[in-house]
Parts: structure tokens; sequence; C-alpha cells
């Protein structure tokens, strides 16, 4: 009953269109003050104690990184990299892009950052050399998606946060099901590119390759910085990416030196505005979830569940409709902090592992990414494109279902997802 | 005088990142070049104790969070669902934006208020009563963090401070919106740098604005 009632004051207060961090900490403070005994005055202590844990301070700092990097040129460096390698290809620049964006996602916590910092260079570049721009922006809104999936990922340390998840393993539980949807987009692409004969770039000789490579080292070294400094235990996931932060300011002031120091205020300005726009929500999540947990939703939910004799195949039928449908009003942090708390103990007691629902969550998000009405990347998109949010739209339906069918495949193999965490954690 | 307030707000957030940035690089630089056998240097640096560096950078993230939030309202970064609102006519669109406003207004009114009291019991009160030599029955010296060793009511104040400030962000909003029917915007869409001339001529599409934005400044 209590369920009914805290979920349509939330539906309520969010259909007026106010903040969804807002919503959320309202819908708390009606229930407790109207229904329970709750001391209100724990509120605002949950303020803060909320969001005083270290894991949580990696998600400035990747976003921190990540504007770096997207005004640094280590996009620039990277596409061209990619190009060398597959431009010689059916659709070369669009391959470069698939490849681009996967090289970014490596080094980026962020979707919407991925598409900005691939896409701003690569399509303009796509349009001249003739391609629709519906195909250009296509492939760039989707393969901007790897940018959450591909470690570092924002998304999963929201996760993993709400969750009580390991942030290493997630991380490293995204390496693979990355590298297989880069694979996937790669050979729709090229597909299409073959039916519909679009340029190929001139083959880039071994040598060409090579100083492509040398020119983008220092942004691909990042990689190993986050990965295996994590992973070997050097950092701890938020030193990792405070060390990155530093690590891209370095060589995009002083290596490339494509940003000048007059810019820094102005990143870190943006940067800090995003991230606290992020904690806010988080703040409020954790407000909200306190209020399920103190009124025993999750625990009711589940022994309803169990009661229905759902199985896990089930299960992850109902997790995936209502993640895609979440996905179409609500941006990925707040869907995740809202439903992971209800899901994670169902998903447990169906013996499903939570890093494998850690990274369904994931894909679902990346889909919602790019469906409409409020798809990031759709309007990141159609921001760079300079195309109407409609036609961005269209151009990135055909998408949707390559990605419904690898959402599939992620959701009912879970060793694609758990065999490199098993094999290294355990 | 509102020029300085703005400036001032932009200016914590991002000395807090920067900062926040720099102390857990160094605590990192710390703990592997103490680890490294450089006569005379290596004992220098084993004098030195950064274990105080999380905390710190903690708490600089949740202040920078507060204030952040403030600032997100005034240049409209805090996103909400806009499906339903934006199918409505006119005059019930701007029913429920201010609907909207005011449900910001009342959350961040009261969430301060709610933090000024904790904080006044949590400490503030026994450190004004000594600092003054006021004679108040029941003072209990507040909490202190495990590291840098703060009075916690001075983190806590982050709360009240930040929320009080994001209540008058909301107050500003609502009267621009009554005033010129426009909204802060934040445009997730714009790029720097994006070279309008190179679409000229494709198809001239441009990326929708809504409707209540036209006539309004960037």
């Amino acid at each position: 009953m209590s369920a009914l009632i805290i979920f349509s004051l939330l539906a309520v207060l969010m259909l007026t269109g106010m903040p969804i961090s807002i919503a959320l900490g309202l819908s708390v403070l009606t229930f407790l003050f109207a229904l329970t005994q709750v001391p209100i005055e724990a509120v605002a202590l949950k303020l803060f104690t909320g969001i005083e844990k270290f894991e949580i301070m990696a998600i400035p700092f990747f976003i921190l990184a990540g504007n770096f990097l997207t005004h640094g040129g280590v996009a620039k460096r990277m596409i061209r990299f990619a190009t060398a390698l597959v431009g010689h290809l059916h659709g070369g620049l669009a391959l470069g892009g698939v490849v681009a964006c996967a090289l970014f996602a490596a080094v980026s916590g962020s979707s919407p950052a991925t598409v900005v910092a691939i896409g701003s260079i690569l399509l303009p570049a796509m349009v001249k050399q003739g391609y629709p721009k519906s195909f250009g922006v296509g492939v760039i809104a989707t393969s901007g998606g790897l940018g959450i999936l591909i470690p570092p990922s924002i998304v999963m340390v929201i996760y993993a946060v709400s969750t009580n998840s390991s942030i290493g393993q997630l991380f490293i539980a995204g390496i693979i099901p990355g590298i297989l949807l880069a694979m996937t987009l790669l050979t729709v692409t090229w597909i299409v590119a073959r039916k519909r004969n679009y340029p190929r770039l001139p083959k880039a000789s071994a040598l060409e390759v090579f100083k492509a490579f040398k020119e983008s080292i220092w942004g691909l070294a990042l990689i190993f910085v986050v990965i295996g400094g994590i992973y070997s235990g050097l950092f701890t996931p938020t030193e990792a990416a405070a060390m990155s932060a530093v690590y891209a300011f370095f060589v995009s002031v002083y290596v490339y030196r494509d940003m000048g120091l007059k810019k820094v205020p102005q990143v870190l300005l943006a940067s800090a505005s995003m991230s606290s726009m992020l904690l806010y929500i988080i703040t409020n999540a954790v407000l909200f979830s306190f209020l399920l947990t103190s009124e025993q939703i999750p625990q009711d939910l589940t022994a309803w569940m169990v009661g229905l004799g759902l199985t896990s195949v089930t299960f992850l039928i109902f997790v995936n409709i209502l993640l895609l449908v979440a996905g179409n009003f609500m941006e990925p942090s707040s869907i995740l902090l809202i439903t992971a708390p209800l899901l994670f103990p169902m998903a447990m007691a169906l013996g499903i592992d939570p890093i494998h629902l850690g990274i369904i969550m994931t894909v679902n998000m990346e889909i919602g990414m790019i469906t409409p009405p409020v798809g990031l990347n759709l309007y990141v998109a159609s921001g760079i494109s300079k195309m109407g949010l409609t036609d961005t739209t269209k151009a990135c339906a055909p998408w949707i279902l390559v990605m419904l069918v690898y959402l599939t495949i992620i959701t009912y193999i879970p060793q694609i997802s758990l065999w490199l965490p098993n094999l290294l954690y355990k | 005088m509102m020029k300085y307030l703005d400036r001032l707000e932009e200016l914590i957030i991002s000395l807090l990142i920067g900062t926040a940035t720099i102390v857990i690089f160094v605590a990192v630089l710390h703990r592997y070049s103490s680890g490294l056998p450089i006569p005379g240097v290596q004992d220098w640096l084993l004098t030195i104790n950064m274990s105080w560096a999380q905390e710190l950078c903690i708490y600089m993230f949740v202040w920078m969070a507060k204030f952040g939030a403030a600032y997100g309202v005034r240049v409209g970064i805090h996103v909400g669902v806009d499906v339903l609102v934006k199918q409505l006519p006119d005059f019930w669109k701007k029913k429920m934006i201010v609907v909207g406003i005011l449900g910001g207004v009342l959350f961040t009114g009261i969430i301060g208020t709610l933090g000024a009291h904790f904080v006044w019991e949590v400490g503030m009160r026994e450190a004004v009563a000594t600092r003054f030599g006021f004679d108040w029955p029941d003072l209990i010296e507040g909490p202190i963090s495990p590291d840098l060793e703060l009075k916690m009511w001075l983190v806590y104040l982050a709360i009240p401070i930040g929320s009080y400030l994001m209540c008058f962000r909301f107050l500003q909003t609502l009267v621009t919106f009554i005033k010129t029917g426009c909204l802060p915007h934040h445009d997730i869409a714009h790029v720097d740098g994006i070279d309008d001339e190179l679409y000229e001529g494709t198809d001239g599409l441009q990326p929708v604005v809504g409707d209540h934005q036209k006539g309004c400044k960037e």
C-alpha cells in the first residue's frame, strides 16, 4: 500500500516537470510528514551523509577528466588513428567513427561526452565526403553509447554505489560486452555501407598507421592508467579517476597544446556544475531509497515476486521492459538510482549475479539514450549535426533494433559479462 | 551586487573541484613516492601524513555539490520529466511550470530550515555559547571529524547555506519566468567550436528550441 502511495506521489510530482531530484525529495518529505513517525530531522542529516562516500567522488573526477579530453585534442588524434586502421573499408569514415567511439569510451565515462568528442569532428567530415547525414548521426549517436559500457563508466559507478557492488569488477565486466557491441556496430555499419557503396578512404600504409598510433599514444595510455591502475590495486577507482583528470589536463594543455590554460576555469566550472547536478540527484535518491527501505518495500516486492513463482528468465524480460520504458522519460542516473534498490534484492533472490545485472542495466541505459523524448545522445547528436530532433530520432531508429538484439544476447548469456571478472577476481 | 554573488558561486565550485583533484593527486603521489628508497627525501616524505586527503576531498565535494546545485538552478541544468508539460496548451503549461518551480522553492526551503536546525543542535549552539559566554542549559559539544578533526557542524553548514541559496535561485527563476516567460535553459546540445558554415546549405534544419524559449536570451 505504502509503495503505491510513494510511487504515485513521485509520478505526480515528476509529471509537473519539476527537476527529478526535487520530485524525489518532496515525495519523501510529504510521505514522512503525512504518514509516518520517522523524525523528519533525520532527513537533513541524510542529505549530507547520502553522498559522504569516497566511491561516489569518482563521478566528478571522471566528468572532469572527460571534459579535458573532449577539449584537449585527444579525440581528434584517436579519430585519426581509428580511420587509419579501418578507413580503407567500405564506409571507412563511419567505421572509423565506431572505433574512435570505442577508444574514447575507454578513457571517458559518459555517453553524451563521447558523442560530442567524436561526433563534432567526424560528422562534418562525413557530410563533406558525401555520406547521408542521417547515417552518420545514427552511427555516432549509437556508438556513443559505448561510453558507459566500456570502462570507466559513470553509470556503473552509480550502480555500484547504490547496490554496494564492486566498481572494479563492474568495470572489468564491461570490457567484453563493450568490445562485442563495438564489433556488432562495425559489422552492421560495414554491411550497410557496402550495400549502399559508401566511400572508402585510401589505404593507410603501415608507417602511417604507426604514426597515427604514436600521435594518439598519450590518450591511449590513459586506458591503462584507469583499468590497469584499478585492477592491479595501485589506485582505488576514485583515485584512478582523479589521476586521469590530472593526466588529461596535463596532456591537453602541455603535450597536445590544443587547449590553453585560459580555458581551464571554463572546463572546471562546466564539470563542477554537471557533477553537482548528478550529486544532487544522488543525494535525494539516497533519501528516497532510505524511505523505501524503512517502509520495507523492496522486501515486500521481493516476497510478492517469489510468491508469483517468477523465474529469472521472465524476471529479466520484465526488468528490460521496465528500464526501456523508463528510459523514455528519465536520464540514466535517475533511473538507476530509483530502480536499482528495488530490482537488486529481487535479482539476488532469483540468483542473478549482481555484476551481470549491472551490465544489463547499463545496456538498457544505452538504449534509453537514443530513444526519444529524453535520449541525451539524441540531443547532443542533434546539436552537433544541426539536424532537427525528429530527424535525428529517425536516423537512430534502425540502430535501436540492433541494440535490442544485442540486449537480448547480453541478458541471456551471462557468461559474456561474467567470464572476465570471474577469471580475474576469483 | 547580484553579479558578485554569481561570480562568487562560480568561483567557489570551480576552486573546490580543482583543489579536490590536486589533493587526491598529491596524496597518491605521496603514497607511492614515500615508498621509494631515496635517502633524505624518503624520511621527509614519511613525516608528512596525508591520511586526511580522502576526508577533505569528500567534504569539498559535498560543499561543491550544494553550491553547484544552486548554480545549476540559475543555469537550468536540473533535468525534469517535461514530456507531459510540453504537450499542454500554453495557459496550463505556464501554470505547471510555476508549480514545478514552487516545488523547488518549497523543498529547498524546508531542507534549509531542517538543516539549520540540525546544525544548531549538533554543535553550533555550544560553539556560539562558548564563544560569547552565554549561559545556556544543556550544552553538548558536537562531534568532530575523524581525520581532519574539524567540528562537524561546520561541515554540515553546507546543507542550510546551500539549500537556502538554492531556494533563492528558484525564487529568482520564478520571478524571471513570471515577468518574461523565460526559463534558464541549459543547452546540452551546445558544443563549442562547431563550425556552422560546414552545414550551410546541407538541409537547413536547425535543432528545435522549446516554444517558451523564443525571444529569450541564451
